[in-house]
């Protein structure tokens, strides 16, 4: 794994979107994940808030920004339900901290280093979840691994389409 | 310490969301008496507001989407969908027409099969024997009202045998074939069939006119026959059996040739023009079932029974007459036949004597010069009607048997007992 001096990286590689893009992708992100449940069912296995909040994080090279991005992302996403608000927020705001850190040391161009972070990464904001449900919180939360590993698959692909796309969004000099 | 912030900005800005989710968690679910932990159904007024904005985001695009979901699957499947509709409308077409002549085969097929249903049943009920036959065939003329059948001599079929059914007659076999013959209807005008008018009881023969239609001719005008009249078979022809339906009356005419005849057209009771199914009457015996056979059986044992008796009956009338008196007896002379037999409870009531008799009183010619009768009373029977029960006797006795007629008529036992005896032998030791 290619690793670069972090000051030096955050200078030369912070990309920058047009303002839209930084409203629009992640309503279209919560947008989405409230609405293909409906049409997948059950086997809506993936986190679109998740890959969108990492994508920015890598891709912004900045905790504060990941850790903001998240927390409103999951926050968002937790208002969407009737569990307690906060949850997926603390998840996201983790996963975003972590991948924005750890953008800021690695080679974010690289797909498999992309794909194994949003795969890592998935997996450690279900167990979060997980975490947060059932031992700080007390509730009766039902888990299955399984499905985190679906989630986290499904959220690998996805990444894998969804980031040369938002790539091509971002404002070159 | 600006140093401390600037050295944990990031960590601190995460402790610091962390902190701040957690309390809000903290706020939301409360701990129970027993232990566990619940959501508050009712969200508190920062967390409902949360909701709300997050509502008020996400919504508006999920409609948009939905709405766009239902036109886009409008437009796909009303505009660009439609690649092989022109292929599956010719092939739809093809199997819509293929299904509709199935269905009209099955149709008549069904038909077919409900016609020969009640034919059966009719057959079974029927009390002659028949052979059921389909129509196969026309004579192709008009004036030709004959048509052909599916059966022929090796069915047992002959010429002149009815052809029925279930509605009215038809016709008659006109010529047979081994395996088809040809069926003469009863509206041809060469037909004939002797027919019988249900209510007015009027008879004639029955025959096809140029039309085509059943008439009757050969009866006289009669004011009686009505439109509606059943015409039944007379029986007479020697080829229908009688009763069967023959038709009703449509219409009444005047005989064109002559006056006092008229003809009586007849709507025929079965369909000729739509015959499918016939029934050939192949033997005029009774065919009964066991139900008739029992029937007729216990018919035959009750008249039997009946004939006995009445036989019975008879013989002892006989016996009756022979000991009874008779009206005539030829041994006897007519002044002694039974007929002037006195002991007549009720005798013939004589005029009273005159007081005064003069030639015109009763006997006066007789009585004139004995005057003895005029002497007598009522209550003394002369000679003459004395005497006359004695002539009685010997017949009465012979007929009764030697029983005295005094124990038959107890009020003439005195008169009787005055008179000599009879000259019965059997009474006279």
């Amino acid at each position: 794994m290619p690793l670069l001096g972090a000051d030096l990286r955050r200078d030369l590689e912070i990309r920058r979107y047009p303002i839209l893009v930084y409203g629009l992708v992640p309503l279209a992100a919560l947008v989405l994940q409230a609405w293909l449940p409906r049409v997948l069912g059950q086997f809506a296995w993936f986190d679109l808030p998740l890959v969108v909040t990492v994508y920015f994080a890598l891709c912004r090279r900045s905790p504060i920004q990941g850790t903001l991005t998240g927390a409103a992302m999951g926050l968002f996403e937790d208002a969407l339900t009737q569990h307690p608000i906060g949850v997926n927020g603390i998840a996201k705001t983790i996963a975003g901290f972590l991948a924005a850190s750890v953008g800021v040391r690695i080679d974010v161009e690289n797909h498999t280093i992309r794909l194994m972070l949003i795969f890592l990464l998935s997996l450690m904001s279900s167990g979060l979840v997980v975490f947060v449900s059932r031992f700080m919180l007390g509730l009766d939360y039902q888990w299955r691994w399984y499905t985190a590993l679906f989630a986290a698959l499904g959220n690998s692909l996805i990444a894998l389409v969804l980031f040369p796309m938002l790539d091509r969004l971002q404002i070159r000099d | 310490m600006d140093s401390f912030f600037d050295r944990y900005r990031n960590l601190l800005v995460l402790l610091a969301l962390l902190l701040a989710q957690i309390i809000g968690l903290a706020m939301q679910v409360r701990r129970t008496s027993e232990g566990r932990s619940l959501v508050d159904a009712g969200d508190g007024p920062g967390v409902r507001l949360i909701r709300l904005w997050a509502e008020g985001l996400v919504s508006p695009p999920e409609r948009f989407i939905h709405s766009l979901k239902l036109g886009s699957g409008n437009i796909w499947q009303n505009y660009i969908d439609l690649r092989d509709v022109r292929q599956q409308n010719a092939d739809l077409k093809k199997t819509v027409d293929r299904l509709r002549l199935e269905q009209a085969a099955l149709l008549e097929d069904a038909r077919q099969g409900q016609r020969l249903q009640a034919l059966v049943g009719f057959e079974e009920k029927y009390i002659y024997k028949t052979v059921a036959a389909q129509a196969i065939g026309s004579s192709g003329s008009e004036q030709s009202h004959v048509f052909y059948i599916d059966k022929g001599s090796a069915d047992g079929l002959d010429r002149d045998m009815a052809v029925i059914t279930p509605d009215g007659i038809v016709g008659k076999v006109r010529d047979v074939f081994p395996h088809t013959a040809q069926v003469l209807a009863i509206n041809d005008q060469s037909s004939g069939a002797g027919v019988i008018l249900e209510t007015t009881r009027v008879r004639g023969i029955l025959r096809g006119n140029s039309s085509g239609q059943p008439q009757i001719v050969d009866i006289l005008a009669d004011n009686r026959i009505q439109k509606g009249e059943v015409v039944l078979t007379a029986g007479g022809d020697q080829i229908f059996p009688r009763g069967l339906p023959v038709g009703v009356v449509d219409k009444v005419i005047q005989d064109p040739e002559r006056d006092s005849f008229i003809e009586v057209l007849i709507t025929p009771a079965a369909h000729l023009d739509r015959l499918d199914e016939v029934l050939v009457i192949t033997s005029t015996q009774p065919r009964f079932n066991q139900q008739q056979q029992q029937d007729v059986a216990a018919s035959e044992a009750l008249k039997g029974a009946e004939a006995a008796q009445i036989k019975e009956q008879q013989k002892a009338s006989q016996i009756m007459a022979e000991r009874l008196p008779g009206l005539i007896d030829p041994s006897l002379p007519a002044d002694q036949q039974p007929l002037h037999d006195t002991s007549n409870p009720n005798p013939v009531a004589h005029p009273p004597q005159a007081l005064h008799p003069d030639r015109f009183s009763p006997g006066a010619d007789a009585a004139a010069g004995s005057g003895s009768s005029a002497s007598g009373t009522p209550d003394a029977p002369d000679a003459t009607t004395a005497a006359e029960p004695d002539s009685t006797v010997k017949p009465q006795q012979q007929k009764t048997g030697g029983k005295p007629a005094q124990a038959i008529h107890p009020q003439n036992a005195k008169p009787k007992t005055a008179q000599p005896k009879p000259k019965s032998p059997g009474r006279n030791p």
